[in-house]
């Protein structure tokens, strides 16, 4: 009798934010070499896949997860070319530094160019999402002779005011008088369930039916950081208001491939549709998609991400 | 291309049938001795055939979803929905659901689709044990099976939980398997169906396959489920386990350590009757093609390959 696996019945996992990480999945495809790179005293990992060119860097989002949010990407992109993941300060097997200026944007994108150094990348194809994008302007507009070409999904960037029903998360450091909803947006929540926040966090992010699996994902990497990190990610610095969005946005000169859930309730489509207006890019629309379409339509984005590389081997 | 076009005037509603992953190059529907039509569809070319049997009248040819894209890449695969659902004709009568009649379609839609002989792939009863009978009665045809959570009735108990409540008399409750019942499934089918699939399908992540399997369900009809419920099993233990020992052609049993509809007892057994290899999918239920698709089409293409047949032309009937 021979014997096959199928994956285990999901046990119930204590609630409690010191819960032990969750044992790592087998994946698609491991990395042809890794390594650490380190600046100020803070060590950042990173993983590179196949050869060839161009190399796609793809860029750490929110450290409420790591380089693993790109799982579905990674095994297709490294067919054709070269992939460098790096998890963000803050998760995964990156160092949790304890100041919020650690975890400012232009930190990000520094460890960026430290780990395209270390991976003897002179250039790269970016890909972004969400809270990426700050990094990925920074780098598009600061340093344009390393980017390629960007893509941004369901970017984050102070574009369009903020949604309504929002209003708990200007409170984030304030003691709430409730739980509900966005409420648990909230240092104060955090610290008391980190777990909770997280499912209702992810479920915001990946309202599509049938994604009990990439949420039980999201929440396990979410784990694997710690409330105080990420508290010292959510203050930290970012690129700034509007004005200076729209500043370095106005920098940009690669090309820009912007893709966007028409569903995202995290940050709505108009988001992207403006980043894609300022910089002339193209926008790809996910239609009933929500904020992680490179979790949710993997498909969809993998031959998206394609074909905006090959269409910059035909444009250069 | 699809060279005929299929027309099922009887049919109530449409069966639900999202975007596939691969075409028809070919459909048809056949009739039998007994005139009822049962509608196929071919896919890609190359030998062996396979031939996908449906568990109807439940569900139909679209529980193979994930199966026909990927064998029939190699090989020539027909799928076809059992008479009672999908795009076949929907008797009412409990005779046309006689054990004969589901193997004779079987037969009706090799023989329409030019198909001397077939690898025979099929789930539970419906699946498994029709392909047995074939493979025993009609030896030539049948150049080997996988047996996905074997259907061989009698083979060992029902379980008890299957068995507590009455089918026909009205009950006090409707939990868990009292849902099996006559009266339930007349007020809330949906409900049943949705019911019955989570209840097959308890492995985590599973909301899409039970929401597909819940749909073909849908697109059947209670009237159906129930003249099919009535006919008579016409075999004892001991002509089961010959039918089952007359089988001839390789065979290869996959079933799940946590199957709710068929015990694991009954894959063991056949398993010792026939000699035939058995892969026991830890974890796994009822649904393992729907489920753990790659597995299964994995499994089903090394069997395949594994049978030594030189590819070559089929012979045309």
């Amino acid at each position: 009798m021979a014997a096959a696996r199928a994956p285990e019945r999901a046990a119930p996992e204590p609630r409690a934010a010191a819960a032990p990480a969750p044992r790592e999945q087998a994946r698609a495809r491991y990395p042809d070499s890794t390594g650490f790179i380190e600046r100020d005293g803070v060590r950042i990992f990173y993983e590179v896949y196949g050869s060839g060119e161009p190399t796609v860097l793809m860029l750490p989002t929110w450290s409420i997860v790591h380089a693993r949010i790109w799982k579905m990407q990674i095994p297709d992109l490294a067919r054709r070319g070269r992939v460098v993941t790096f998890d963000p300060r803050g998760n995964g097997r990156s160092d949790r530094p304890s100041t919020a200026e650690a975890y400012a944007e232009r930190e990000f994108a520094a460890d960026a160019l430290a780990v395209m150094d270390a991976t003897a990348t002179d250039r790269a194809v970016l890909v972004t999402l969400s809270m990426g994008a700050q990094r990925g302007l920074l780098l598009a507009a600061d340093h344009p002779e390393r980017v390629a070409g960007v893509v941004f999904i369901g970017p984050a960037l102070a574009l369009q005011p903020s949604i309504p029903g929002r209003e708990p998360v200007n409170n984030f450091m304030d003691r709430l008088d409730t739980d509900d909803g966005w409420a648990k947006y909230n240092a104060l929540f955090w610290r008391r369930d980190f777990r909770a926040f997280l499912e209702f966090f992810q479920g915001q992010c990946l309202t599509e039916a049938h994604s009990t699996k990439p949420i039980e994902d999201a929440v396990g990497w979410g784990l694997e950081t710690d409330p105080e990190s990420l508290i010292l990610s959510e203050i930290a610095p970012g690129i700034g208001d509007r004005q200076a969005t729209l500043a370095r946005i106005a920098r940009v000169r690669c090309p820009v491939l912007v893709i966007h859930g028409r569903a995202d309730a995290i940050r709505p489509h108009a988001h992207g549709q403006e980043l894609a207006r300022l910089t002339d890019g193209r926008l790809i629309t996910i239609e009933g998609g929500g904020h992680l379409p490179n979790a949710r339509d993997p498909i969809k984005v993998n031959l998206a991400i394609r074909d905006f590389i090959r269409g910059l081997d035909g444009g250069s | 291309m699809v060279t005929e076009s299929r027309t099922s005037p009887d049919r109530a509603s449409a069966p639900s049938d999202g975007t596939r992953a691969r075409q028809p190059t070919r459909r048809g529907l056949a009739a039998g001795p007994d005139s009822v039509r049962i509608a196929w569809e071919e896919f890609g070319s190359g030998s062996p055939a396979i031939v996908l049997l449906p568990s109807s009248p439940i569900i139909h040819s679209r529980q193979w979803k994930a199966q026909i894209h990927f064998l029939s890449r190699q090989w020539r695969v027909i799928a076809f929905d059992g008479r009672g659902n999908g795009g076949s004709d929907r008797p009412t009568d409990p005779a046309a659901y006689h054990d004969d009649r589901i193997v004779e379609d079987i037969a009706t839609v090799m023989d329409a689709t030019g198909t001397d002989q077939a690898v025979l792939v099929g789930l539970c009863v419906d699946g498994v044990w029709r392909a047995i009978r074939l493979a025993a009665e009609d030896p030539g045809r049948v150049l080997g099976i996988v047996a996905f959570s074997v259907g061989v009735p009698r083979l060992s108990p029902v379980p008890t939980y299957k068995t507590e409540h009455s089918f026909e008399d009205e009950l006090e409750t409707d939990e868990g398997w009292a849902k099996m019942n006559r009266h339930y499934w007349r007020r809330d089918y949906p409900g049943f169906a949705r019911w019955f699939f989570s209840e097959m399908t308890t492995e985590p992540h599973s909301t899409k396959a039970i929401e597909d399997a819940a749909g073909w369900a849908t697109d059947g009809a209670v009237d159906v489920m129930l003249a099919d419920r009535e006919a008579d099993f016409p075999f004892d233990l001991e002509a089961v386990e010959a039918t089952c020992r007359r089988v001839r052609c390789p065979m290869l049993i996959v079933h799940g350590s946590e199957d709710r509809c068929q015990p694991i007892a009954r894959a063991h057994r056949l398993a010792e009757i026939t000699g035939a290899p058995l892969i026991v999918v830890e974890g796994a239920n009822h649904m393992i093609p729907g489920r753990h698709p790659v597995l299964a089409n994995l499994l089903i293409r090394d069997f395949v390959k594994g049978l030594g047949q030189t590819p070559g032309p089929e012979v045309a009937r």
